[in-house]
C-alpha cells in the first residue's frame, strides 16, 4: 500500500461556517450596492452600470451550466427573451396584475428548461452546443417572424402599469434605483448558487458532472439533479431579460438572438467559468472594455477581438483563476 | 429454492448482434462467500459482472438478490437494496475530495459509515485531495471505497487488483478478505492474479466462452483438467 505520512484528516470547511461565511459576503455586498447611487453622481455610469449587471446575470446564466453541468449552451439567450417577452406580452395587453406576469415570466423559462434539461443533459460536447443553438434559435424566429405577438422584427415598446410591486413604476426605469434592484439580484443570486453549489443536490449534479455512469452505480438518479441545474440556470437568464424589460419598456427579437448567448458564453469564460463570481466579473469587465473602446476608436470590436485573444491564452482559468493562482500562490510561502 | 444465496443469476445471456457472449450462465452465491471468477480474456466474465449489476438490462436470464427479482432495476436501484460494484477501469469522480464523492455516495444508502470506510481502505490521510491527483494505487481503493459505503450486502469486483504492483494487489487482497468477514459482504470477484484469487475465495467459478466450464472449491479447481488446459496452464 502507499505510505501514508499523516494519519489526520485535513482541515475541512464545515457546512454551516461556509454558509454563513456565503451570507456575511452577501450583507456586505448588498450593502455597498445600495449606497452606490449616492456615491456615483452621473447617471451615465449608473445606467450603464445598471445594463453591465443584466449582461452579468445572463453570464453568470451560462457559466453555471459549464460548472455544474460541465455543458456549453449557446442558447441560454432564449430564456432571457423568454423572460422579458412573457413579461412585456402580458403588460402590454393588461392580460393580469404586472405581479403576477413578473411571476409567470420567471416560471416560463425555468420550467422550459427543466423539461429540457432532461434531455439535454444525456447529450454532451458539439452535439450539445448545436442542440441548445437550434432551440435558441427557434424561440428568436418565433418572435421575429409573428408580428402579431409583439410586432415582430420591429420589436415592441409596452408601458408599465401606474404601480409596481406598490412602488410606482418611473422608479424601475430611472438608473439611480435600478442599478440597486439589479445589483442586489445578481447577489443575492450569486449567494444563491453558492448555497446550491454546496446543498446535496448541488453536489450529486457535480457527481454526475464527473462521472454520470459512476454516480448510477453508487444509488443516485442522474436525471433530476442535472435538470435542475438547467432550470436554475434558465431562471436568472430570465430575471436578466425581465429586468432589461422593465428598464428599457421594450423588448425585441434580438433579445433571443445566439450572438446573445454566445457572447454571455465569452464574457463567462473570460471571467472564469470555474467560479461561481466568474462570470459576473468578466461580464462587467467586458461591458466596460467595450464602452471605452467604442468611444476612441471606430473600429473598437478589433481592439476588443485582440483583448479577448490575449486573456484567452494568457488566461486559460479566466480572470478570477488568475487571480485565484496568485491568491493561493502568495499565501502558501512562507 | 433461493434460500441462503445471495446473489443469483439463472440463465443469464448477453448478445451482440449474432454474437453471445453470454450463454445461459447460471451462477449463485451463498451469504457470506467469497467467490472468484475466473476464465480467459473474452470469457464473459466482464459481462456476467454487468448483467448482474445492471449496466445490462434487457437480456434473457434473471438476476435475485436475496431471493428477489431485481432484473427490471436500474443500477442506483439495485445500488439502494445492497448490490454495489467496482470496475476494471477506475471509476471515480475526478473532480470531487476523497471525502465528498465518498460523503455523496453515502446519501443514496443508509448506515453510511463514510470515516469508517476511509479508515479501513488507508484513504483518511487522503481525504481532502481531488481524487484526480492521488495515486494510481489510492485511486485503486477509492473506487473499491465507493462501492463499500453504506457496507452493501453483495459486492461485485471487476478486476480491483488491475494494474496494481504485486505487493499492493496482496495489500488490497487481505483488506478485502477482513472487511468482507467482519461485514459480513457476500462478494464475486472476477481477478486475473491467481494468488490472490487462491488466497481468498472460497469457491471459484470458471467461465470458457461464455459458458460455465467448472465450479468448486479452491482445491478442485486448480486440479480440474479442463480448467488447467482452457485457463490455468502451468501456472497452478
Amino acid at each position: 500500500m502507499t505510505s501514508i505520512v499523516d494519519k489526520g484528516a485535513p482541515a475541512e470547511v464545515r457546512p454551516a461556517s461556509k454558509t454563513a461565511r456565503i451570507l456575511g459576503v452577501a450583507a456586505l455586498a448588498l450593502a455597498i450596492g445600495i449606497a452606490a447611487p449616492w456615491l456615483v453622481a452621473s447617471k451615465l455610469t449608473l445606467s450603464l452600470t445598471t445594463q453591465a449587471i443584466f449582461d452579468a446575470l445572463l453570464a453568470t446564466s451560462v457559466g453555471f451550466l459549464v460548472l455544474q453541468n460541465g455543458r456549453v449552451s449557446f442558447g441560454q439567450a432564449a430564456f432571457f427573451g423568454l423572460g422579458g417577452y412573457a413579461f412585456g406580452v402580458l403588460v402590454a395587453r393588461q392580460l393580469m396584475a404586472p405581479e403576477l406576469a413578473f411571476i409567470l415570466a420567471l416560471a416560463l423559462p425555468t420550467l422550459i428548461a427543466f423539461l429540457l434539461g432532461i434531455v439535454f443533459a444525456r447529450i454532451t460536447g458539439v452535439a450539445h452546443a448545436m442542440l441548445t443553438l437550434a432551440v435558441g434559435q427557434a424561440f428568436y424566429e418565433v418572435a421575429f417572424r409573428w408580428r402579431e405577438l409583439a410586432k415582430g422584427d420591429d420589436g415592441m415598446s409596452f408601458e408599465l402599469p401606474e404601480r409596481f410591486f406598490g412602488f410606482a413604476s418611473r422608479h424601475f426605469q430611472d438608473p439611480a434605483v435600478m442599478v440597486v434592484v439589479a445589483w442586489s439580484i445578481l447577489v443575492l443570486a450569486l449567494a444563491g448558487l453558492a448555497l446550491f453549489v454546496n446543498s446535496r443536490v448541488g453536489q450529486i449534479a457535480a457527481a454526475v458532472r464527473d462521472n454520470e455512469e459512476r454516480a448510477r452505480f453508487i444509488g443516485h438518479d442522474t436525471t433530476i439533479p442535472p435538470a435542475i441545474v438547467y432550470a436554475i440556470s434558465a431562471f436568472l437568464a430570465a430575471i436578466a431579460g425581465l429586468l432589461q424589460a422593465t428598464y428599457n419598456g421594450y423588448i425585441a427579437p434580438q433579445m433571443f438572438h445566439w450572438s446573445l448567448s454566445g457572447s454571455a458564453l465569452i464574457m463567462a469564460v473570460v471571467g472564469g467559468a470555474q467560479f461561481i463570481v466568474g462570470p459576473a466579473i468578466g461580464a462587467v469587465c467586458f461591458f466596460f472594455l467595450k464602452d471605452f473602446a467604442g468611444r476612441f476608436a471606430e473600429y473598437w470590436p478589433a481592439i476588443v477581438g485582440t483583448v479577448l485573444v490575449a486573456v484567452t491564452l494568457l488566461m486559460p482559468q479566466g480572470m478570477v483563476g488568475l487571480a485565484s493562482r496568485a491568491w493561493t500562490g502568495r499565501r502558501s510561502k512562507p | 429454492m433461493s434460500e441462503g444465496f445471495a446473489i443469483q443469476g439463472i440463465g443469464v445471456e448477453r448478445r451482440y448482434g449474432g454474437f453471445s457472449a453470454l450463454k445461459g450462465v447460471d451462477i449463485a452465491v451463498k451469504r457470506g462467500e467469497i467467490r472468484g471468477l475466473i476464465g480467459p480474456n473474452g470469457a464473459g466474465k466482464s459481462t456476467l459482472i454487468d448483467v448482474l449489476s445492471g449496466r445490462v438490462r434487457g437480456q434473457p436470464g434473471r438476476v435475485l438478490l436475496d431471493g428477489k427479482d431485481v432484473s427490471g432495476l436500474k443500477p442506483q436501484e439495485r445500488r439502494r437494496l445492497g448490490l454495489a460494484r467496482s470496475f476494471q477501469r477506475t471509476n471515480i469522480f475526478p473532480a470531487l475530495s476523497v471525502e465528498q464523492q465518498l460523503r455523496i455516495a453515502s446519501w443514496a444508502v443508509a448506515d453510511a459509515g463514510v470515516e469508517e470506510v476511509m479508515a479501513e481502505l488507508n484513504l483518511t490521510a487522503l481525504a481532502g485531495m481531488p481524487a484526480a491527483e492521488i495515486s494510481y494505487g489510492d485511486q485503486r481503493r477509492l473506487d473499491l471505497a465507493l462501492a463499500l459505503v453504506g457496507r452493501p450486502r453483495v459486492l461485485l469486483l471487476d478486476e480491483p487488483a488491475a494494474g496494481l504492483t504485486v505487493e499492493e494487489s496482496h495489500g488490497l487482497a487481505t483488506i478485502l478478505r477482513d472487511l468482507a468477514n467482519r461485514w459480513n459482504v457476500t462478494v464475486l470477484l472476477v481477478e486475473h492474479d491467481m494468488q490472490v484469487v487462491f488466497s481468498i475465495c472460497d469457491g471459484i467459478t470458471v467461465l470458457h466462452l461464455g459458458q460455465k466450464l467448472a465450479e468448486g472449491g479452491v482445491a478442485d479447481i486448480r486440479a480440474d483438467q479442463r480448467v488447467v488446459t482452457a485457463y490455468l496452464g502451468t501456472e497452478a
